[in-house]
């Protein structure tokens, strides 16, 4: 018997060994190895997902620099660098971090986190040793001491464990030998190749650098090529809190380990405790939908309890004929990246003349929370007769691969972009068109069509608020190029009259000898309109936005007007300069009465906006109110500014603190909230 | 209309173009010029002169948008121009003109068709010629071979006597772009009628046949749509030696086109109609009958087709019965065919049997 156990225990651990190289070559798909060039990205993610992470933790800005060689071009061997200057990983826990399998501290927390992708780092060092036979080499200096570790790192795949070797504390300088304060690098060979195109480590890079306008990226590529992303704010997303799992997205599994691992001491305690959306009354009803007592201690709940729980949970169990009410989770354990700076993420790898970005109000699916941003972006020096460039994320993750497939892209297929100013063949597909679309889904808890964790799986309150805002993106688009059209006809009229006319006047003059005739009927005549010229330019030396806006009067009678413009007073702009005066319309609106305008005659309104940034504001909306038509403005919808009105009243309300526990707020599992009230200066046709 | 040959009047005429632009000016309003609608909306039969003028629809041109504006003042620089012109004794081509207007600044013209489109514009408000403008077409005239003679005044500002049988080459005698009695004097003819054919292969297979000489005829090559010079010296010899004029083209609706502005003038011309179109002049095919009668081999119409050919449907020049007819069965039958397609007959088929049937149809063989 003992010589059999012995047996027994040798074939186990065995097992174990071919366990984990074998579970390595059979999940090499899901982990993001399947290809050679896939591998390097993949190793180029888990790196620079873990940095940001980290920093983000730490509250550093980041500063990321990725390097990749080639070591061997006949064996497509390739060594891969990545630096931060993170908080470095203190010398006892960088085993684990590089060394083990589902190591992690997000393994409970229900927040929103980059690190939901494969099984992170230690993926690489396998694949790097088991491609290449090399550990990997890593450097790691945390503040607090004054040299910082060097060590390779290998796995013993017997153990599933990290073996360590040539471990020496060192000095690290940076560049310019200055100590480097704290940081990772890592250094690791592997086999692998390097592409460029739509699935490259450079275009990862540079979505990245599109969701993290907070990070600075360089990147060096195998023929010495250096490309630069910018930080271009200086803000660090926000912190996100970790949130209790809501009854509404909870699985059995996840259920019964919460069970057996609680000590607490009755059912409501645990209920309410370890759960988010259960309110006192709602924990007793569920124990009572259940058939549970209240002092049952949920350790030693039996699987069927657990089950009827579950049942309780999802309405599949009433009380009094009703299901159990539940608020709703919270959503301040979401990170969304924000209009302003998807607007500049955006512009920094991208130029162009047209953003339209919009975050939408957080909702709540099934017990998770989820939020949707999406940025569109178009202009002339994009390429006009492919498919639109479809940039998708999910929590601040590039997706690259599996595009046809996602929930993300069907949203943006969904919609009909002809009505929008795009080709799209039969109002369905991708868009053609000089644009690039960005989709974010920032949630606790991303649904993936499978474990390769590339697309989204299908989700009618996600798809709904995507194609929601696309629509939103489309209206804005639709506005700009009429604008565009409507300004450049405009400029032909200026052009009529400044150039053309005077010279027909001129040169008929001196052809039939006679003196050069007087214009102004002439010119009153041909225009026969009221015009409304804006500019709004950056000015380097004030650090303002000037802006600039000018009616003239090209009719035969007098006018008066009153003018409105917007300006991002939510994002903290400051009105400066503005000699004429006018008054506050609305949130973000500003207008003026200009109570008479001889014919002939032009208004000035000028007014520089500061406390932003360049490429914060470079468009301003003229809105005016007046029988006649303003080429150049829009006709004031005086809805559309009750409505702003409105808005700002509910932002006021909501901005004071919320009560806690308050029963009468309460939501219907599944339902997507109203409109969320998200209306904008391109009205509310949906 | 008819040559104004005279530097002072042509000069006035174009100055009452300039005239409406600056008095509108001065009163205050946007500068206009007026001229006739050409379009084949706007043209009509006029029976004194036998052929298609403009009618009285008039448009305005006025500086309200900005390439009316550009057009208004190009006209005024080309104006300018012909002016120049006229007093330093010099012509220029079209073409010509065309790059000169590089150094007009904001009135230069964007394309060529725009400058001969204005230079055609000015010939109908002023009721001038181009060659009253100092203005050469590019286009080249027709070829024509045939016992015909006539005297032209080279560059020495010699007369030469040129018989077309006798004194040229296979390619014929090349008409020059002015056909002008100034020009070309049409001394005399032992031919008893002309033909005009649309496409350089049958000319010279008719001139490799010998046809002009067994059938006593002028051949003359039209070379697509005819240039005015052909057009012109084919009405003067029409007019002046009495000659029945005959036309062999390919069967489709451009074809058509090219003999309604043979005979009826072109829409674009309207304003010379009388001077370049000879109203006699016959069509002898391809007909839609003869595509069916001769079995002719033959393409699909096409989109185009069809459509042109509808448009020839609602043209004043094409109103009449037998053009009506020939239309309507082309749509019918779907088919276009080629003159040379008779070829499938052999080489000698088209003036050994096509040829003299039609024309004894016609009683000229």
């Amino acid at each position: 018997m003992i010589r059999v156990a012995g047996i027994a225990d040798k074939m186990a651990k065995n097992q174990k060994q071919i366990a984990i190289s074998e579970f390595f070559e059979k999940n090499k798909h899901f982990l993001g190895f399947d290809s050679l060039q896939r591998s390097v990205i993949t190793a180029v993610k888990e790196a620079v997902d873990n940095s940001l992470d980290a920093c983000e933790e730490a509250r550093i800005l980041p500063e990321i620099k990725v390097k990749i060689s080639k070591i061997d071009s006949n064996k497509d061997i390739l060594e891969l660098q990545t630096e931060d200057n993170g908080p470095g990983i203190p010398q006892k826990s960088i085993e684990k971090v590089f060394g083990q399998l589902l190591f992690g501290s997000r393994f409970h927390a229900i927040r929103q986190s980059r690190g939901q992708q494969g099984i992170g780092i230690t993926g690489v060092v396998m694949y790097s040793q088991l491609t290449t036979g090399k550990p990997t080499h890593v450097i790691s200096k945390i503040a607090s001491d004054p040299t910082a570790v060097s060590v390779n790192i290998g796995l013993d795949t017997r153990k599933n464990k990290a073996v360590k070797s040539d471990q020496t504390r060192i000095i690290w300088e940076n560049d310019d030998q200055t100590m480097k304060e704290h940081g990772l690098r890592v250094t690791t060979r592997m086999k692998a190749k390097y592409q460029r195109g739509r699935q490259s480590v450079f275009q990862y890079l540079r979505m990245t650098s599109i969701v993290n306008p907070h990070a600075e990226i360089t990147f060096t590529d195998p023929d010495g090529e250096t490309f630069h992303w910018p930080r271009v704010t200086e803000r660090l997303p926000s912190k996100v809190d970790a949130i209790k799992p809501h009854p509404h997205g909870i699985e059995l599994g996840q259920l019964q380990r919460m069970c057996r691992e609680s000590s607490d001491s009755r059912m409501t305690v645990f209920l309410r405790q370890n759960f988010s959306g259960v309110s006192m009354r709602a924990a007793k009803e569920l124990c009572e939908a259940a058939e549970l007592e209240i002092t049952t201690k949920p350790k030693s709940l039996k699987p069927d309890d657990v089950r009827a729980l579950l049942e309780a949970f999802q309405g599949e169990r009433e009380v009094n004929g009703k299901a159990i009410k539940l608020l709703s989770p919270p959503t301040n354990c979401l990170s969304p990246i924000e209009e302003m700076l998807i607007k500049k993420g955006l512009s920094k790898t991208i130029d162009s003349k047209f953003v339209a970005t919009m975050t939408r109000a957080p909702t709540v699916s099934h017990g998770n929370p989820f939020q949707v941003e999406v940025g569109l972006i178009f202009g002339e020096g994009m390429v006009a007769d492919k498919h639109v460039e479809v940039l998708r994320f999910a929590n601040r993750v590039p997706l690259m691969y599996q595009q046809g497939g996602c929930l993300l892209t069907k949203a943006i297929e969904s919609v009909d972009w002809r009505q929008y100013g795009l080709e799209q063949a039969g109002g369905k597909g991708v868009p053609k068109g000089p644009a690039a679309i960005l989709v974010h889904l920032a949630s606790t808890n991303v649904q993936f069509t499978s474990e390769a964790k590339e697309a989204l799986s299908d989700n009618e309150f996600v798809f709904e608020e995507t194609r929601r805002a696309m629509l939103e993106m489309g209206r804005g688009l639709r506005k700009h190029l009429e604008k565009k059209k409507k300004m450049a006809k405009t400029r032909e009229k200026f052009e009529l009259i400044n150039d053309i006319l005077p010279a027909i006047a001129e040169k008929s003059a001196s052809i039939l000898e006679r003196p050069v005739p007087d214009l102004a009927g002439s010119i009153t005549k041909i225009m026969s309109a009221v015009i409304c010229n804006e500019s709004t330019t950056w000015n380097k030396e004030t650090k303002q936005v000037d802006v600039s806006i000018t009616l003239f009067n090209y009719t035969s009678r007098s006018r008066s007007y009153s003018l409105l413009v917007n300006w991002p007073e939510k994002s903290g702009g400051e009105m400066v300069g503005n000699e004429r005066g006018g008054r506050k319309e609305a949130m973000g609106i500003w207008g003026w009465k200009i109570e008479t305008l001889e014919p002939g005659e032009k208004a000035v309104l000028e007014y520089s906006l500061s406390n932003l940034e360049k490429g914060d504001w470079t468009e301003t909306e003229v809105f005016f109110r007046g029988s006649q038509d303003v080429i150049g403005a829009t006709k004031l919808d005086e809805k559309m500014l009750v409505e702003i009105r409105k808005q700002e009243e509910i932002l006021n309300q909501s901005d004071a603190p919320a009560e806690e526990g308050d029963a009468n707020v309460t939501y219907e599992p599944g339902v997507v909230e109203g409109d969320s009230g998200q209306t904008t200066l391109f009205g509310g046709e949906n | 209309m008819a040559r104004v040959n005279d530097p002072e009047l042509t000069k006035a005429r174009l100055h009452l173009v300039v005239e409406e632009m600056y008095d509108r000016i001065v009163k205050g309003e946007p500068p206009t010029m007026t001229l006739p609608v050409r379009t084949k909306n706007n043209i009509g039969f006029d029976k004194k002169l036998g052929v298609y003028k403009y009618g009285k629809k008039r448009s305005t041109r006025d500086a309200t948008s900005l390439g009316s504006a550009k057009n208004l003042l190009r006209a005024l620089h080309v104006v300018e121009f012909i002016e120049e012109m006229i007093e330093a004794g010099k012509s220029s081509t079209l073409r010509e003109m065309y790059y000169i207007s590089e150094s007009w600044g904001l009135g230069k013209f964007g394309s060529q068709n725009e400058s001969n489109n204005l230079a055609e514009d000015l010939e109908v408000v002023t009721t001038c010629l181009r060659e009253d403008f100092k203005l050469r077409p590019e286009e080249d005239g027709a070829r024509m071979i045939g016992n015909v003679t006539i005297e032209e005044l080279n560059r020495r500002g010699q007369w030469m006597t040129i018989n077309a049988r006798d004194d040229v080459g296979d390619s014929g005698y090349g008409v020059p772009y002015n056909v002008e009695i100034e020009k070309i004097r049409l001394k005399e003819h032992d031919v008893n009628f002309l033909m005009a054919i649309e496409t350089g292969g049958m000319f010279d297979r008719l001139v490799e046949n010998g046809f002009d000489e067994e059938y006593n005829c002028g051949l003359i090559h039209l070379k697509g749509q005819p240039a005015r010079s052909t057009r012109r010296i084919m009405k003067r010899m029409n007019e002046e030696w009495d000659l029945p004029v005959i036309v062999f083209l390919d069967g489709d609706p451009w074809s058509f086109r090219i003999f309604a502005s043979i005979a009826y003038g072109a829409i674009k011309t309207a304003h010379i109609s009388e001077y370049l179109a000879t109203p006699s002049a016959s069509y002898l095919g391809i007909t839609a009958d003869d595509i069916l009668a001769y079995d002719l081999p033959s393409d699909e119409l096409s989109k185009k087709d069809i459509e042109a050919l509808n448009a020839e449907l609602s043209d004043p020049r094409f109103a009449d019965g037998w053009w009506q007819d020939q239309i309507n069965m082309m749509l019918e039958i779907g088919k276009k065919a080629e003159q040379q397609s008779l070829a499938k007959y052999g080489l000698d088929f088209v003036t050994d049997t096509y040829l003299p049937e039609k024309l004894g149809e016609m009683g000229l063989a």
